[in-house]
């Protein structure tokens, strides 16, 4: 009998010390208003200073992988506006990734993730390059026994989530909160949208072709670039086959809709640090920010499936692309060069928190 | 036994991964009758055509199903029904490539408007070009046709909350 209320009180007792654990504090994110609310938390993970910490730390852990040797930040490295340089990354095992590495930023305002939109939310895209074979490689449940080994994982899940149980669903959690923290507002754009900068002449007239739309029969010149990454966000969540090639090799967004009509459409990246960022393309193919816009000058191949923006999109009257003059595109580089944000990927918040990795 | 399930799970995702499904407009959210709408089941409802001036300055006749029908059919409250909190009610129409517009429903009502929303499936008499159809909302009426939206795929009724 004593037995049991000795044991009844501990439990109350150990009840009682999970509930004193301090409450996390709610992470303080912003960002310009011209940016907008239309933010995406999912309820049952909201980001919180204890939780972005965690994630941090899990986005540089090695432990995640199984061969020890990768972390999420293999490929994608702050320098290069977190991603890896590579045309396509190696897995832990060797074998290359069949589509490019994506940057990570300004994810907070994305709604579905990779080049074919099939994961709706950060968590559920986390799952993926942890686990899948030839990424990191290791089921949820290896990942979550690994890290209860380390002596410092039990404590920080315990503040992030009230007790220290170290779930494969709390590590996509805790990734996700610190993927969310990911922004970027400091270019010298940003600064020119808030009035602290004062382009150059080649800057100006390429925000202006950026964004006006070509109409030969009324002379007027442009880009077109603002349809799929209009706003200062440089991105709307859309979906485009952009003329790279008249039969895709990869079907895109087809493969997850089944639709005919998906056909070679991808993810319209954002621009954001996009000179940090080559190669380019959900293949990679484009080295150089002078061929991507190339592409869109001179190359865009026709099809049944090719963006609705970019079918009689021209300088020229009855032009199949834009046919820009050379100094037209030395302009647009210069605006696409104007949103690398150099505080963004020196910012320690997002750095590698372990000294020796 | 469980390697079997597993294979033959993996099959069939690979199966709906790789089927060619046909193209259909989902209507969802606030409605008692929750629906799909395939390319046939718009030739069976009442048609009509109505004008709208593209991008490229010219009117272009658009023939359709109205979408007031379409809400109704899915038992949206529209008419007489539509008062109250109901008028707090919006459409957000959603498609293919991500793209995103909203209506009030009483924008698309006729005992607030003479104008006739349609989902068109026809232009000028021909199916609509590729990367439009073959489902396309059209707008009369607007100075800029960007709510006319292209491969439309659902329609979402919601309620204003804030």
């Amino acid at each position: 009998m004593m037995k049991i209320i000795v044991v009844g009180m501990m439990t109350a007792l150990l009840a009682a010390g999970v509930s004193v654990v301090r409450k996390p504090v709610p992470a303080a994110l912003s960002w310009p208003a011209y940016f907008g609310n239309r933010v995406f938390v999912p309820a049952d993970n909201p980001t919180t200073e204890e939780g972005v910490q965690l994630g941090r730390m899990l986005f540089y852990e090695k432990a995640l992988s199984v061969n020890d040797k990768m972390s999420c930040a293999t490929c994608h490295q702050q320098a290069k506006a977190f991603t890896d340089g590579k045309t396509f990354s190696a897995g832990a095992d060797g074998t290359l990734q069949p589509r490019n590495t994506m940057a990570l930023v300004n994810l907070l305002w994305v709604r579905l993730l990779f080049w074919d939109g099939r994961a709706a939310g950060l968590e559920e895209q986390a799952i993926t390059p942890l686990t899948a074979p030839h990424e990191m490689g290791q089921s949820l449940e290896n990942a979550a026994a690994k890290l209860r080994q380390r002596k410092h994982y039990p404590a920080l899940f315990l503040r992030v989530f009230g007790n220290d149980s170290i779930t494969g669903d709390r590590i996509v959690k805790a990734l996700a909160q610190f993927e969310r923290t990911l922004i970027s507002a400091n270019s010298r754009y940003d600064q020119y949208l808030q009035g602290k900068y004062q382009p150059t002449v080649s800057e100006s007239k390429g925000i202006s072709l950026f964004y006006t739309n070509p109409d030969p029969s009324r002379n007027i010149r442009g880009a077109s670039c603002g349809h799929c990454h209009g706003g200062p966000k440089t991105y709307s969540d859309l979906f485009h086959n952009n003329g790279l090639d008249a039969v895709p090799a990869d079907k895109g967004r087809q493969n997850i809709t089944g639709q005919a009509y998906d056909n070679g459409r991808f993810r319209v990246a954002t621009l954001r640090n996009i000179a940090l960022t080559a190669p380019y393309m959900h293949d990679g193919r484009f080295k150089t920010l002078e061929e991507v816009i190339d592409h869109y000058s001179e190359h865009i191949a026709q099809s049944e499936t090719l963006s609705p923006f970019l079918q009689r999109s021209s300088n020229i009257p009855e032009g199949t692309s834009l046919q820009l003059f050379p100094q037209e595109k030395k302009d647009l580089l210069a605006f696409l060069h104007m949103l690398t944000d150099s505080s963004f990927i020196t910012d320690p918040r997002f750095s590698n928190p372990f000294p020796v990795n | 036994m469980k390697r079997s399930c597993l294979v033959g799970l993996l099959l069939s995702l690979f199966m709906i991964a790789t089927a060619q499904q046909r193209p259909s407009v989902k209507i969802s959210g606030e409605v008692t009758k929750p629906l799909t709408l395939y390319p046939e089941n718009l030739h069976t409802m009442k048609r009509t055509t109505v004008t709208l001036k593209d991008r490229d300055g010219n009117d272009h006749a658009y023939t359709g199903v109205p979408l007031q029908d379409i809400l109704e059919q899915a038992g949206v409250t529209t008419g007489k029904a539509l008062r109250g909190e109901n008028l707090s009610k919006y459409l957000l129409v959603r498609s293919a490539d991500g793209y995103e517009v909203l209506f009030s429903l009483a924008e698309l009502d006729s005992d607030f408007t003479d104008r006739i929303v349609v989902l068109a499936d026809e232009s000028d008499g021909q199916p609509l070009p590729a990367g439009k159809g073959p489902f396309r909302l059209v707008v009369p009426g607007e100075k800029r046709p960007a709510r006319s939206s292209f491969q439309v795929t659902e329609l979402i009724i919601r309620f204003a909350k804030d």
